[in-house]
Formats: C-alpha cells, structure tokens, sequence
C-alpha cells in the first residue's frame, strides 16, 4: 500500500482540484473511483479475492472461501463493523471476533450474487478506502485500517453520511447496507431485534423442513 | 419431498424443463413462439398459447425455485431470487430496485396485492395515447377472467397489527381505507411471500400459469440468459441465448439458439428494453428504454406502545386511496398508502443508520410499524420518468431522475404518513431519510418535514414496481408497441409485461399485467392459429 507522503507527483495538482465541485458531478466521482482502482491494481494492491489466503493471514474461519472481497477489504470491515454494531457485539473478546468475521464472511456472500455492474461499483469504493492515497485524501482517514480506532471509524462514517455530496451518501448507504442486511439478517444476531425466527409451528408441518 | 407440491408433481411426470445451467453442447430449439420471461406477462402468455395447441418455449434467467427452497430465509432468498442478489439500484443508487429473479418472476416474490388498473389511469390511457379500446368497461372481463385464475379476492382474515394501524389512523383521521384483494389460497397467514411461498398459498405465475403450460407441452428453459434477438430482414429469425454457469449469474460459454414464427418479450421493464437496445431492434423514433415509470416508494416507521411483530402475518392486507387521485388524474403527485412487512435483515437495509442509533432502532424492531407512499408517476409533464439503457457489458440499468414535482408529492407523503401514525397512537415516528430524528409529535414531525432535506440518497427510496421502457400507444412515434403488444416495426415481435405501460399503474402492478397479457395473447393464438 502507497504511503500518502510517497503519492505520485500528482498530488500537488490534485490538491489544487475544487475536490467538492468535481466530486458533486455523478461523471467526475465515477472517472476518479474507476482511476483510483485502475492505480490500485497497477501498484499491487491486493486486488485479488482473500481466497487465496490462508485462515492465519485472514483470521476467519478457514472453510470459507472468499469470492470477493481482498485483505484490503477485510481490513477495512474489520475497522468498520465495531463502529457499526459495537455495543451489539459479544464482549467476550473470542466471541467478538468470531461475530465480526462472520459478518464479513456473510457481506462476501452476499456480494457474490450482486452481478458485474454492482460489483464493480463496490471494488471501486473499497479501492478508494483502502487505497493509501485517496484514503487520506478523499476519506480523510489518516491511518491505515488496521490502525483506525472505533471512534475514528464512526467519525469517517458520520462524514458521509452528512456529507451534502450525494456521492459520499451512497458510499455511506452501501457500506452500512450490506452490512446491516448481512449482521442483523443473520441467525446469530436475531436476538437483537426481537425476531423469534419463522413460526415454529409452520416450521414442523411444512414438508421442506423435514428430513429427505 | 412431498408429492403435493404442484413443481415437484410436474417434473415427476415429464414436464420438458431444462435447468441450462447443466448443458455442455450449444444447441438449437424450435417452437412457434419463444416467450423471453416468465412473470406475470411470460407465464400467463404461455399458458395461453400453449393451451390453444401452439408449441412454446419459455426462457427464464433466474432459476427455478420452489416449495423445496422457500425456507423463510432472508439471506438465501435474497441471493437467489431478487435481481442482482437485491442489490439493484437506480444508475446513481438512489433508489434501490427491488425485482425478481427466477421463474415466476416477481410473482414469486410478491406481497400478493392484487388491483385492477383505476378506471382513471385507463380513461388517461385512452385520452393521451390512444388506447380507447382499454377502456374500463372493455377491460373488465379480462380483469375477473384474471381474478378467477390467480384466486384474488380481499383479503378476510384480520389484517396483522402492522396493517391495522394504517387502519386506525385513517379512521381516526377521516380517510378512506379498504381491504386489500391478494391472490392466495389457503393462506396461511406467515408474513414469508417476500422470500417464496412456503406453503404453497400464493397464486403467481409458478402456481398457475407456468404449470398450467407446463401441463400443454410447453418447454421451459431456465438458467438462460436471452441475450439478442436476430432479424432477417425484416422480421426476427431467432433469439440467442446464454446458458448460466452452476452459479446461475456468469454465463458458461454454452448458447442456445431458438427458432420461432413469433418471439413474446416479457422480460420486464428494465429486461424487455434492454434485450430489444441490445438486439437493434429497429426504433426510429429512439422510443425504447424511455418513459420508464417506478412508483417511487419513501417511508415512515413509527415505534408503537403495543407490540406490532412486523414479520408476522399477510404483509398487506390494509391500503389507502384517498391521496391517490385526490387532485385528479393529472394534478400534484398522488400516492397510494400500503403497509411492508419488516424482517430483520430488509429492516437493517432500508433504515439508514450505524452505531447506538442503529441498534436502537433494531431492538425496537417487534414494536415497528411502518407505511409507505408509491407515487404515481408519469401522469405529468413534470413527470417523464426514467431511461434504460445499456451498461458495458450489455446489461440494462434505469437512470431515473427525481424531479421538483415528485420531491412535492414525496414530502407531503412524509407529512401524510406521519400524521397517520400519530393518529393510530404512535410514541414516536421517524422518516427512513439520513437526516431524520426521532418525533414525538406530529407538530414536531409536521416542522421537520417542511424543511427537510428534499434530495437523492438522504431521502431513501425504492420501488417494488417497475413499469413502462416499451410503451404502448396508438402513435408509432411515440411508442413501442400498439395497444395490442404488437410492435409497431416487427411484425413477428410482441411485448406482454409491465413495460407496455404508458404511465405507472397507480396501483401494485401484476393484476394489470396479468389481465393485458391474457387479453393480447387471446389475439395471439387467433392469430397465429389462422
């Protein structure tokens, strides 16, 4: 990953850019993200999906298999979903983990069936994230990942959520809807808003419930 | 697997489907007419057609899923049958499109409310378009042949909590309120039609008519992507097709060529225009893809002091007309009041929101009532709705702009939905919009809502119904197809889905398309029997 203080010479011109102005229209936000991620594959940001890893080097559980997301990727859910769901979360620290990866796992899941035009959309949204660059630059988030405190997270989120550009609120409503739908859809987590699960009654009278 | 289910019966005895996502070898069918979708439009044309001796095939993209699969699942459901893993949005993500995927369509997925199209929108239809012949009166036998097929009849059971209280607020208010009509038989009452019918109950397209032409010998093909329709010369020779992969969403190299005297689309109103942008059809007046109509679709959700268990129950059963044409056909932006069932993981989605806020909102899930305005569009200069067209890679995608016209009706829906909740004994309500706190008061809410934020992205917005791209009309210069479904330029080309509309419906969609495809494709087998 690009230190930020090792940017390419671009940055000084970059800088001089009306960033706000050039990111209100739809066609500047989308040249750049598609730049950002060409720029992020030609210096060997881990692009490739997090398959390739073992379970130390991604921590989760080693029979899941990553279709899409990279390490980057991981890194970055890892820093955002405790300021997503952080008190929702088990305190226990094994247990917390275990919740967090799960999650991420289930966001990877989900993604899979998202189709070519939404995927591409997302790589270049976690590109700019994980990006060091634009990272800082456009995020404003000054440390890599790993190293981004919760409240740090939930400050960067709170910023594209009020943002007044429309591009930042999407980025916002994209990272907390899926992962929202992936933690509080999940069995694990119904507890948290009260859902007993499908009646139990229908459960055992219905035939695809019952053993082949 | 039990032998009563009606997929699991057909297969048993030899129904001719074929999953594509087995084949290895391209190969090539014939059939008189090839149907590209199997929805409301492809199934009830099938069923038809095949009925009145004619040899179909039928092509699906999604899959096809049945009683064995529907296990109230969100997560499953929402990967397999809704398009783009249910990710689908708007070209600026603005509003997310919710739309199935798989065989039924989004019949599959529906939540079962079942209208005829208003006796204003076809009298519209007749002034501005020249559909005389749609008249309501001419209608009318086709909407009840529908309604006997498909089982629709209001709804007699007690609506859940979650209706009840659109119920109470209206009385209290003085507005009128009616029961829902839905297309089931022997409900029972869950709350899971969003993520496939478990039990059977609902009467779409995979318990009716895609059995039913089954049944006649027709031939279903699903985990086929029609990818274009090729002309020779002046009519269309045949469609070309891609098998999916085992993953049912990258194609696996295999294609399939079907030959036909008649090609149907119905592949929805974002689909239909796609295949026909990808395939050349010919469009001399560049009609296709445009005047595309979704009922835009914000919401309230209000927590109530008794428990509502929102994930419970007919999802909609209570509906409110007295906003829809209150300012006539063609005034300010009028709107329908229904009811959405809230599961966890739909929930946490179209709530905006992270952190304390969030989880808050969640905990109180079991006390959440919600209602939602769809706006009808289209019915305005100020509303000419969207556009599709095609991505890179060929796929379709709807740009659809929000005009000043739609924010009015949207923020006198909030103010209309909130005012609703109070009256039926809300302690708070706040508005699914990022800037929205929690109200205690409609006075609070009401001052909230005149100065709110009226923008894309912080006001969330959907839509379930899709509508128009191939519009119908008497003038081939504004129009697709004639009030037939015929296409104007290719005389071998029919269009039978949501995409006809010239405007939206002003109502949950599928019995319109439901009774118009039964009518068009009665003349279909007339005329392809002569």
């Amino acid at each position: 990953m690009l230190d930020p203080s090792a940017a390419p010479s671009g940055d000084t011109e970059f800088a001089r850019l009306d960033r706000r102005s050039f990111l209100k229209s739809g066609l500047g936000g989308t040249l750049l993200l598609a730049t950002v991620s060409a720029t992020a594959g030609l210096s060997g940001c881990a692009t490739a999906p997090a398959s390739q890893l073992g379970a130390v080097d991604t921590r989760m559980d080693a029979s899941y298999q990553f279709r899409f997301l990279t390490r980057d990727d991981i890194e970055l859910f890892e820093a955002l979903l405790p300021a997503m769901f952080g008190p929702a979360l088990p305190e226990q620290p094994q247990a917390r983990r275990l919740a967090v990866a799960s999650a991420i796992e289930r966001i990877d899941a989900g993604i899979q069936y998202f189709g070519p035009g939404n995927q591409q959309e997302l790589r270049q949204l976690f590109d700019l994230l994980t990006f060091g660059f634009t990272r800082v630059t456009i995020a404003r988030v000054w440390s890599r990942w790993p190293n981004v405190s919760t409240a740090d997270a939930n400050a960067f989120l709170e910023r594209w959520r009020t943002s007044g550009i429309g591009l930042f609120n999407n980025g916002y409503i994209a990272l907390t809807k899926i992962s929202n739908v992936a933690f509080y859809g999940g069995r694990d987590q119904w507890h948290l808003s009260g859902y007993p699960g499908p009646p139990q009654w229908a459960v055992d009278a219905l035939p695809q419930f019952k053993p082949a | 697997m039990s032998l009563t289910d009606r997929i699991a019966q057909g297969l048993e005895a030899g129904w001719k489907v074929t999953d594509a996502t087995t084949l290895t070898d391209n190969q090539t069918h014939e059939a008189d007419v090839v149907i590209v979708g199997t929805g409301a439009g492809g199934g009830t044309t099938a069923e038809i057609l095949a009925k009145s001796g004619l040899s179909v095939i039928l092509v699906e993209e999604g899959r096809l899923f049945y009683q064995k699969d529907f296990t109230m699942d969100e997560h499953s459901a929402y990967a397999s049958l809704y398009q783009e893993g249910m990710s689908r949005t708007t070209q600026d993500g603005a509003i997310a499109i919710l739309q199935g995927r798989c065989v039924g369509g989004s019949t599959t997925v529906n939540w079962t409310s079942s209208f005829r199209t208003p006796d204003q929108t076809l009298a519209y239809w007749a002034e501005n378009f020249g559909l005389e012949n749609l008249r309501p009166e001419a209608m009318a036998p086709w909407f009840e042949g529908r309604e006997q097929r498909h089982t629709v009849a209001p709804w007699q059971t007690p609506p859940n909590v979650n209706n009840d209280i659109l119920r109470q607020g209206c009385e209290q208010l003085g507005y009128s309120w009616q029961t829902i009509p839905r297309n089931v038989k022997g409900c029972w009452n869950l709350g899971y039609c969003g993520v496939g019918c478990p039990t059977n109950a609902k009467q779409g397209a995979l318990m009716t008519t895609i059995p039913g032409a089954l049944d006649h010998q027709a031939r279903l093909f699903h985990g086929l992507r029609a990818e274009r329709l090729v002309m020779d010369q002046d009519r269309i020779d045949h469609l070309q097709a891609s098998a999916m992969a085992a993953d049912g969403i990258t194609p696996s190299g295999v294609t399939v060529t079907l030959k036909a005297r008649h090609f149907v689309v119905a592949a929805s109103a974002i689909g239909s225009p796609g295949l026909l942008l990808r395939s050349d059809i010919p469009d001399p007046h560049a009609r296709v893809g445009k005047r595309s109509f979704i009922h835009p679709v914000n919401a309230t959700i209000a927590q109530m002091p008794e428990k509502v268990d929102p994930f419970y129950g007919a999802p909609q059963s209570i509906y409110s007309d007295e906003f829809n044409f209150k300012n006539g056909v063609d005034g300010p932006a009028g709107f329908k009041l229904e009811v959405p069932p809230l599961h966890p993981g739909m929930s946490a989605g179209v709530i905006p929101g992270h952190g304390p806020e969030q989880i808050d909102a969640m905990a109180g899930l079991p006390w959440t009532q919600s209602v939602i305005a769809l706006m009808r569009d289209g019915f305005h200069p100020e509303s000419p709705g969207g556009t599709v067209t095609l991505r890179d890679d060929g796929s379709p995608v709807l740009d659809y702009p929000i005009t000043d016209y739609l924010w009015q009706g949207l923020r006198q829906a909030y103010l209309t939905m909130t005012e609703i909740q109070f009256a039926a004994g809300a302690s708070k309500v706040r508005l699914v919009h990022l800037d929205s706190d929690w109200y205690t008061s409609w006075a609070d809410a009401r001052a909230a809502i005149n100065s709110i934020a009226m923008e894309p992205h912080r006001v969330r917005l959907f839509t379930a119904h899709q509508m128009g791209g191939c519009s119908m009309g008497a003038d081939p210069r504004t129009s697709v197809v004639n009030g037939f479904g015929e296409h104007h330029q290719v005389s071998n080309l029919s269009v039978h889905d949501a995409s006809v509309f010239p405007t939206s419906i002003g109502a949950n969609p599928q019995l319109s398309i439901y009774a118009l495809a039964a009518r068009n494709s009665a003349r279909l087998a007339g005329k392809l029997n002569a």
